[in-house]
């Protein structure tokens, strides 16, 4: 192997907190859900693939783009697909897991998985997957790079940084200085007892899905348009399988530890193709996963007290 | 051209199951000696095997097309003396297991003579060996992977390997691009992707030039901008992407918008309108190797596209259309050509195929049965790919 080339660890570290925004994005959802219903929610990841094909729709198809302020295309496109994303968090929820609350924990993973599987496949029937459409570059209109100090930072990719922190930031308003997020606190806390106070549990579950399904569409919406992705509905499955390490990587249940998780996921991803291993960078998220596991099972910021 | 191999668990099953049945089967194999289908006044029987639905099926259904206007041509010219062929056609679903079972399906059910498909080499190459162990020939469509003709002396394909690919992009790189510095990008979990490279590499340096790095990534990937910086700190020329369009189109925006300016080089993986949309100004301006273009400046291309566009509706949107055109047409010369209507003589005639005028250019059998001739690079513009030379066949020891 070749020295590392500390020249360009600035760069790499950079494109690594880009990366890492969207995982960060996508974990709230999968740590939210964990925190109130204990459930990992593997169709989380679809969830996000939708997000960006409602994107791609709202683009491509659905508005004459050419007729549009770019700007409110953009927003709109946002928009959308967080709406379309809760909507379906929603239905998943009331369809599939909710007539199982009582059911065996397994039985409930179980059909998460399916959901999932429902999705992907399901989705061949709904969706144009090929040849896997993309979503213009025009649409995206910041796209030119700016250099700071030697490294490359492309507009869309700052607008992205920016617009995850702020989303970040009405979330962890939502949850700690709002009465809904004081009940959804609860309910984390304890489902049972939370529900013995009055406190309307399907409520703030479906609320919860709805926000955690909202930022997978964000997130799907961003990185569609952002990076050019060409669209399957298999998109989802690898950057859900990564922000589910993530969540888990900050101690599941847990919120600034899901973001803190997503973060170092998209550096350290970054660094494994800087020190020359670029083969192995989905490699990575596993090798994270099996080390937390062995040495820090609760996850950097989890504890058995200390949820959401 | 294509190497997919996606299996879903339910498939697997499903094709575990059929096996079972098929292991059971007392019909099943055995055909060997095969001759004459009827008498000789029925139609010559010949077999086709595309992906007419999954993720390969633009171009399956253009392979399709193109061998059935062949054939169609064919007849109305009178066919053999009179003899019309008829080709029955059997979907693969883009599945290599389906590609097994539509052969048998083919050689046990139909008596096809021989065998036409399939456009992936995953594909391909199950259909092969049935066809190899039945003593039947098939011609590959678009299978550019290197070993698929060493399965036997039955197997042979219409298109240029990888081999030639490969070299002839350096070749192209080196002499015309002028470039001397290429960086790679590759990805991993394609073997068609790694194998180009490797070759790459090979003609690359031995025509005098260097490749400054080789970086990889897994096909599914969105975000290249860790390989691309570790590129663009080596300084090079040029960068030879060996993957498909669905990775290409990425990198092409994100290269650009990480202010790597170079030219970007590759095989035909990049063969999709899907590419310009993806790619956008970043895909502008490169160059990749393909087998044929519709806008070609050549009689047979012109008749191919008219005739095409007359029987179905609209041009061919791959270059499948003309290799299944091409790859009927050998076949039927072959069938000409045979001394005797049998598996065993059209085998013979085609392994003697030369120089026959085809859509994709001059054909040619060579001793390891895969077809001789040029490749056609394309240069990307803003909204279509235009021809831009011909690479002339060579030989390229690897």
């Amino acid at each position: 192997m070749e020295s590392l080339d500390w020249g360009q660890l600035p760069q790499q570290l950079v494109n690594g907190l880009q990366l890492g925004a969207i995982y960060a994005l996508i974990a709230l959802g999968y740590t939210m859900v964990y925190g109130v219903l204990k459930l990992i929610n593997f169709a989380h990841g679809d969830v996000y693939m939708v997000g960006m094909y409602l994107a791609y729709y709202t683009a491509m198809q659905w508005f004459n783009r050419e007729a549009m302020n770019p700007y409110v295309l953009l927003f709109l496109m946002l928009i959308i697909s967080m709406v379309g994303c809760a909507l379906l968090g929603l239905l998943i929820e009331r369809v599939a897991y909710r007539p199982l609350r009582n059911a065996p924990r397994i039985s409930v993973l179980i059909t998460a998985i399916g959901v999932s599987l429902l999705l992907e496949h399901g989705g061949l029937l709904v969706f144009k997957t090929s040849p896997p459409p993309s979503i213009a570059q025009d649409v995206n209109v910041f796209s030119q790079t700016m250099d700071i100090f030697g490294v490359a930072v492309t507009q869309s990719r700052l607008v992205v940084f920016g617009v995850t922190v702020v989303l970040m930031f009405l979330l962890w308003y939502f949850v700690t200085q709002t009465q809904t997020g004081r009940a959804m606190r609860a309910v984390s806390h304890d489902f049972n007892t939370a529900a013995l106070m009055g406190v309307n549990v399907s409520r703030i579950i479906g609320i919860t899905f709805i926000i955690g399904s909202a930022l997978a569409g964000a997130g799907g919406m961003m990185n569609a348009t952002a990076l050019g992705t060409p669209l399957t509905t298999f998109a989802g499955l690898l950057p859900g399988v990564k922000a589910f390490v993530a969540a888990v990587l900050g101690g599941i249940g847990n919120i600034p530890g899901a973001v803190v998780g997503g973060f170092i996921m998209g550096i350290a991803e970054n660094l494994v193709v800087w020190g020359g291993l670029g083969g192995y960078k989905d490699a990575v998220a596993f090798v994270i996963l099996i080390i937390i596991l062995l040495l820090r099972p609760g996850g950097l910021f989890g504890s058995p007290v200390d949820k959401v | 051209m294509f190497h997919r191999t996606r299996f879903s668990g339910g498939a697997l099953l499903a094709a575990a199951a059929l096996a079972g049945i098929l292991g059971c089967n007392p019909t099943g194999g055995s055909n060997g000696g095969k001759t004459a289908n009827g008498g000789s006044e029925d139609p010559i029987k010949i077999g086709l095997i595309a992906s007419l639905n999954g993720e390969l099926k633009p171009w399956g259904e253009d392979s399709m097309r193109g061998a059935q206007l062949a054939v169609k041509e064919f007849n109305d010219a009178g066919g053999l003396n009179g003899r019309k062929v008829e080709l029955i056609v059997e979907d693969t679903a883009s599945r290599p297991e389906q590609g097994k079972t539509a052969t048998e399906k083919l050689l046990n059910e139909d008596q096809v003579l021989a065998v036409l498909g399939e456009v992936a080499s995953g594909i391909t190459q199950p259909a092969a060996e049935v066809c190899q162990a039945a003593g039947v020939p098939i011609i590959a469509i678009g299978a550019t992977r290197v070993d698929i003709t060493e399965i036997g002396e039955y197997v042979f394909r219409a298109c240029f390997t990888d081999n030639f690919q490969g070299a002839a992009m350096a070749k192209f790189a080196y002499e015309d691009l002028g470039l001397r510095r290429v960086a790679m990008l590759t990805d991993k979990k394609q073997p068609y992707s790694t194998g180009l490279s490797d070759i790459f590499r090979k003609a690359f340096e031995s025509f005098g030039g260097t490749i400054v790095a080789e970086e990889f990534y897994e096909g599914g990937n969105i975000d290249f901008q860790a390989q691309l910086t570790n590129i663009k700190a080596k300084n090079p020329d040029g960068l030879f992407c060996s993957g498909y369009f669905n990775e290409v189109g990425p990198i092409a925006r994100q290269r650009e918008a990480l202010g790597l300016n170079v030219k970007m080089v590759g095989g035909d993986g990049w063969d999709s309108r899907e590419l310009i949309q993806s790619g956008g100004t970043g895909i502008i301006g490169g160059f990749f190797c393909n087998h044929y273009h519709n806008s070609e400046d050549r009689d047979e291309v012109r008749n191919f596209v008219e005739a095409f566009k007359k029987e179905y509706g609209n041009e061919p949107a791959t270059a499948m259309g003309a290799l299944g055109y091409d790859a009927a047409t050998i076949l039927l010369d072959a069938i000409k050509r045979a001394e005797k209507i049998d598996s065993k003589s059209i085998r013979d005639a085609i392994s003697t195929t030369k120089d026959l005028k085809g859509v994709s250019g001059s054909l040619s059998i060579g001793p390891d049965r895969n077809a001789q001739k040029p490749a056609l690079v394309l240069e990307v513009k803003k909204d279509d790919f235009e021809p831009y030379k011909q690479v002339p066949f060579f030989v390229f020891e690897g």
